[in-house]
Order: structure tokens, then C-alpha cells, then sequence
């Protein structure tokens, strides 16, 4: 565990077809670029209300990185993978 | 009538408990369906939202507010600048306020819904058995969307689920220049049941806020413009019924409070009607008026004199040298004085006023001294609004009006229109001073008194310290 360097919070709602897409598309991702250092908690909304409403989440799928900081939001089904990872800060504008 | 149509029946409603609101949607909301606000910032229609929110919770039917753009503690604050107690309300599961602020830093990629907040509301719905909700700004939440038919997708799964749990909603709306409003919003329009537009208008310095139903399911409603004001317990909305044949037909006659002018108008004002008392300044005006209200008092009928020149003091003080004593009367309430500066208030403000007056203290009689200062209230077509609207309520409570006008040039008979109102005036008389064998002689005669024969001649008349003298024809 202690190699660990990223962790991803990903709500979803239920089977969904964007929820779905999202699981898909982020474990492709960090298969790819994060492998063996990740962790993904996966929280359904329609199940786990009172965690929904703790973080604010009014539309799924929402990604959060937890860790490293700073937090970082994506909203929706993740399908642009170049843009999903700028915004995840694994290519490009990287210090 | 109803019944006739078969299936058709009488809508259900929930009044918003706002002032006039409820009598403009003959009623209230549409219960269990979704009402439009449109408004630009600063309308006030979150404000209208979270009233009849407040009203409901009071009333035992819990209700939810979703606040898109203003935070949750900001929306208490301004509450409690109203006298509304937000938190107990919240503390006894009567009202919750949802924060439902996006991040303005997330990143959007890809589509997705709005089961979150679905999932969230219902659970809370249940939790506290809501029966109102209102959703403040929607557009920041469709916003996200940069297809306008996924945007109706979710805005229709939302109205579904609004519809299936029965709740009476609310949507406010950031009004949208007319372009915007046709594609993006048409939607939203044609999705409520009911629609109303807000907004706010700054005329010659002086805002005035105004609301329209546009539309309304299954049910009549007011058709006007209604303008409203936010007052101290909230919004306040002015609702005026302009139709002429519900008012009641004019009373019995009414003294002058002179013998003398009684008889050249066939034994007094007519009950309920209007009077226009025109004159240059020191004609005598308030004095005629002020001998009309004496009179009226001592048969132990109330007057309402709404003073937009001189403050009550100084209309008792300046009465004496004619010889009325007003102060007995006003301190037995059968004389009420208020006196307003024009321009410290906007039209509508000054027009809740005189009505809750008339509602309060149920004058028989109104005297507004001097009409031509209601320009002040911001512009000609102001004063004309308010003088008309205050006209209209007399008329429908069947209370005899006395507007005083004073007359700036020499030539009174073109004056005597008095910021247009003269069509509807019943009675106009004019006074006038012309120096005759050089004295200064006060002339009075009645120009017009509808439906009554009248003298058709000028009288002198001269102020004394014990009233007005009148000379016979």
C-alpha cells in the first residue's frame, strides 16, 4: 500500500450507462498510466445517499482525485482520455 | 360551469401566503406541479421562492430549498433581515436549505446526470415528508450541459420526478435577453404549468419591481402587470381590479361640509365618487378640503388624509386661522393624517401604503393633498399609475375621494386636467383669486359634476377666521 500515489474517489448511480462508461474508462486509465500505485473507491449514490450529499454530488458520474493534492473534480462519462488526464495532471502542464 | 365540461374540475392550489400574489393566481401555486420564475438579478424572485417556501412550512408542509448560486448561510442572513427565523424552522425538519453549489474548478468530460442530486432529494423528501420545493437559478445547473437536447432530457427526467412525488415547486430563472429565452428556455417555459415574469425598472431614479403571469394550466388568472415592493415582512404585490362595472353605484349625497356649495351641487358629493378641488396656490384649497373632512368627522365618518405637502403639524397649525380645529379629531381617530415625502419612496411603495390604509382604517372619505406633488414619486406616468390606482380602490370600497391640485399658470380651466385624470373625475371644482377694484376677490365654480345639474357660474367666496364664506348666486 505504501506505494501508493493516487487515489480516485468515483460516484456513480447505480448501472447506469455513464456510470458504467466512467468504471471502464478510469480503470483502462490507470491501468495504463498508474499501474500497481492507485486505488479506486467506488461510491454509489443511489445506495450511499448520505456520502453523496457530504460531498456535494449532483451528477454522475463524478471522479474526485483524492490524493495527491490538490483535489481535482471531472465531471461525466471521462470518454476523452487526452483531457481526463491534463486534467488529472498526468500529461502536460506537469511540474 | 365546472361541472358542465364533464371531467374538467376546479384546479388545486396552494397559496404562496404573498400579498396580492394569491389573488392575482386566483388562489396560489398549481399543488403538486412546477411554477416558473423568470427574473433578472436583483428581481426578487428567489425571494418570492423562499416566502411561500416559509409560508408553508408554518402551515405544516415542509419544503425544501435548492440553492444553485447563493449560499445557504447568505439566503438566512437576508431571512433574518426580514424577521423570518430560518433555523428553527430547519431544527424542527420544517424547512432545509440545500446547498447544491457545483464546483466552479470541476472539469467536464463527457456526458453524465443528474442522479445525484435526484438520489440526495429523494431521501430527503421522504426524510422530512416534503410537500414544497423550490430549485433557485436552474440555469446554473443546465449550464453544464452544451447540448440543448440533453439539456431538455434532464430538465424533463427532473419535472417527472418533481410530478410522480407530488411536490409543488418552484423554479427560479435568471431572465434571458429575448433570443436566449426562445431557444434555450421555451423549454422550461412550456414544461411549468405556470409561468411568471419578474423584473425591475429604474424610472427616473426611482426602481419600481413588477410581475406577470404569463401562464397558468387550467385556470384563470390576473392579466396586468402588477407591481410589488419588498417591504419589512417581505414582498407585498399590488393587485388591482380596474373593471369600472364591479364597483359599487355611487351612494347618497354627502355635505360639502358648506351649505351653500351643497346647494349648487344638487346637496353635497355623491358617496364614493371623486372630487377634483383645482386652484393656485393659497386659493384655498386644503381649506375646502379640510372643511369637507371637519364636517364628515363630526357625523362620526372617518377621513384619510394623505398629505404629500405639509406634515400633519403644520396642516393643524395652518387650519386654525380659517377656524377648523382638527386636532380634537385627529386624536379621537376620526381624522388620520399621514404625511409622505414623494420622492423618499417608488410609486409602488406609496401605493401599498395609501392601500393598506384604506384596508386598516376604512375611511369614508380620502382626501390626497395636492395631486401635482405625485410627480415627484418619479415621473408623470408614476403619479398618473398611483392616483388612478388609489382612485380605482375608493371606488371599489365605495369611499368619496378628494384629490386637490394645485394650479400653476393663470389659466386654471386648461389646468384642470390634473396629470390627465380628469375623464374620470365626477366632480371638478375650481378656485381662483382675480383682483377686482383692487382687492383680491376668491372666485369658485363647479366645472363639471357628472350626472347632476350644477351652477354654471363663478361665486365669490371669502376666508374667515371662522371658515369659508360663501356667497348665494
Amino acid at each position: 500500500m505504501s506505494r501508493t500515489t493516487h487515489v480516485f474517489r468515483l460516484f456513480v448511480a447505480g448501472r447506469e450507462h455513464n456510470s458504467a462508461l466512467a468504471r471502464t474508462n478510469l480503470a483502462q486509465l490507470c491501468e495504463k498510466h498508474l499501474k500497481g500505485r492507485h486505488r479506486i473507491d467506488i461510491v454509489d449514490v443511489l445506495k450511499n445517499t448520505a456520502i453523496a450529499l457530504e460531498f456535494r454530488v449532483l451528477v454522475t458520474p463524478t471522479l474526485m482525485l483524492v490524493r495527491p493534492r490538490p483535489e481535482v473534480t471531472v465531471l461525466g462519462n471521462l470518454n476523452d482520455t487526452r483531457e481526463v488526464l491534463a486534467a488529472l495532471r498526468l500529461i502536460g502542464g506537469e511540474r | 360551469m365546472a361541472r358542465s365540461k364533464g371531467r374538467r374540475r376546479e384546479l388545486a392550489k396552494l397559496p404562496t401566503g404573498i400579498a396580492g400574489l394569491d389573488e392575482v393566481l386566483g388562489g396560489g401555486l398549481p399543488a403538486g406541479r412546477m411554477t416558473l420564475l423568470n427574473g433578472g438579478p436583483g428581481s426578487g424572485k428567489s425571494l418570492i421562492g423562499l416566502q411561500s417556501l416559509l409560508h408553508g412550512a408554518r402551515a405544516g408542509e415542509p419544503g425544501i430549498l435548492i440553492l444553485f448560486e447563493e449560499r445557504a448561510d447568505a439566503v438566512r442572513l437576508n431571512a433574518r433581515s426580514l424577521g423570518w427565523d430560518l433555523a428553527a424552522l430547519e431544527r424542527t425538519n420544517k424547512l432545509y436549505l440545500f446547498d447544491a453549489r457545483l464546483n466552479p474548478g470541476a472539469i467536464v468530460t463527457g456526458d453524465f446526470s443528474i442522479k445525484g442530486l435526484l438520489a440526495i432529494l429523494d431521501r430527503q423528501v421522504k426524510s422530512m415528508r416534503a410537500r414544497r420545493l423550490v430549485i433557485d437559478a436552474v440555469d446554473r445547473l443546465v449550464q453544464l450541459y452544451d447540448s440543448a437536447s440533453r439539456e431538455r432530457q434532464e430538465l424533463s427526467s427532473l419535472h417527472e420526478w418533481l410530478l410522480d412525488r407530488k411536490l409543488t415547486t418552484i423554479m427560479t430563472v435568471k431572465a434571458m435577453p429575448e433570443d436566449d429565452r426562445r431557444s434555450r428556455h421555451a423549454f422550461l417555459d412550456f414544461m411549468a404549468d405556470c409561468v411568471i415574469d419578474v423584473d425591475q425598472r429604474v424610472t427616473t431614479q426611482v426602481a419600481t419591481r413588477r410581475l406577470r403571469v404569463v401562464k397558468y394550466r387550467g385556470s384563470g388568472y390576473g392579466r396586468n402587470e402588477y407591481p410589488f415592493i419588498i417591504g419589512e415582512n417581505g414582498i407585498n404585490v399590488i393587485p388591482i381590479t380596474s373593471n369600472v362595472l364591479q364597483h359599487p353605484a355611487p351612494g347618497p349625497r354627502v355635505s360639502t361640509g358648506l351649505t351653500r356649495l351643497d346647494d349648487l351641487v344638487a346637496g353635497g358629493y355623491k358617496r364614493g365618487t371623486s372630487v377634483l378641488i383645482v386652484g393656485t396656490a393659497g386659493a384655498g384649497k386644503t381649506t375646502l378640503g379640510c372643511t369637507f373632512a371637519q364636517a364628515a368627522c363630526r357625523r362620526g365618518e372617518r377621513v384619510l388624509y394623505l398629505s404629500f405637502e405639509e406634515s400633519p403639524e403644520s396642516l393643524v397649525s395652518n387650519m386654525l386661522s380659517p377656524g377648523l380645529v382638527l386636532r380634537p379629531l385627529i386624536k379621537r381617530g376620526q381624522l388620520v393624517v399621514q404625511s409622505y415625502l414623494p420622492e423618499a419612496m417608488g410609486v409602488e411603495e406609496h401605493l401599498f401604503h395609501a392601500l393598506q390604509a384604506l384596508d386598516e382604517l376604512r375611511p369614508k372619505h380620502v382626501i390626497v393633498d395636492a395631486i401635482t406633488a405625485c410627480r415627484r414619486m418619479g415621473s408623470e406616468s408614476a403619479a398618473f399609475e398611483y392616483l388612478m390606482r388609489v382612485l380605482n380602490a375608493c371606488r371599489e370600497r365605495g369611499i368619496t375621494c378628494l384629490y386637490l391640485n394645485q394650479a400653476t399658470g393663470t389659466d386654471i380651466v386648461a389646468e384642470i386636467s390634473g396629470i390627465g385624470i380628469s375623464s374620470i373625475i365626477d366632480t371638478a371644482v375650481l378656485l381662483r383669486q382675480l383682483p377686482i377694484d383692487g382687492t383680491m376677490t376668491r372666485q369658485l365654480i363647479v366645472m363639471k359634476s357628472r350626472g347632476t345639474p350644477h351652477s354654471e357660474q363663478f361665486h365669490e367666496f371669502r376666508i374667515t377666521d371662522r371658515g369659508i364664506d360663501l356667497d348665494e348666486a
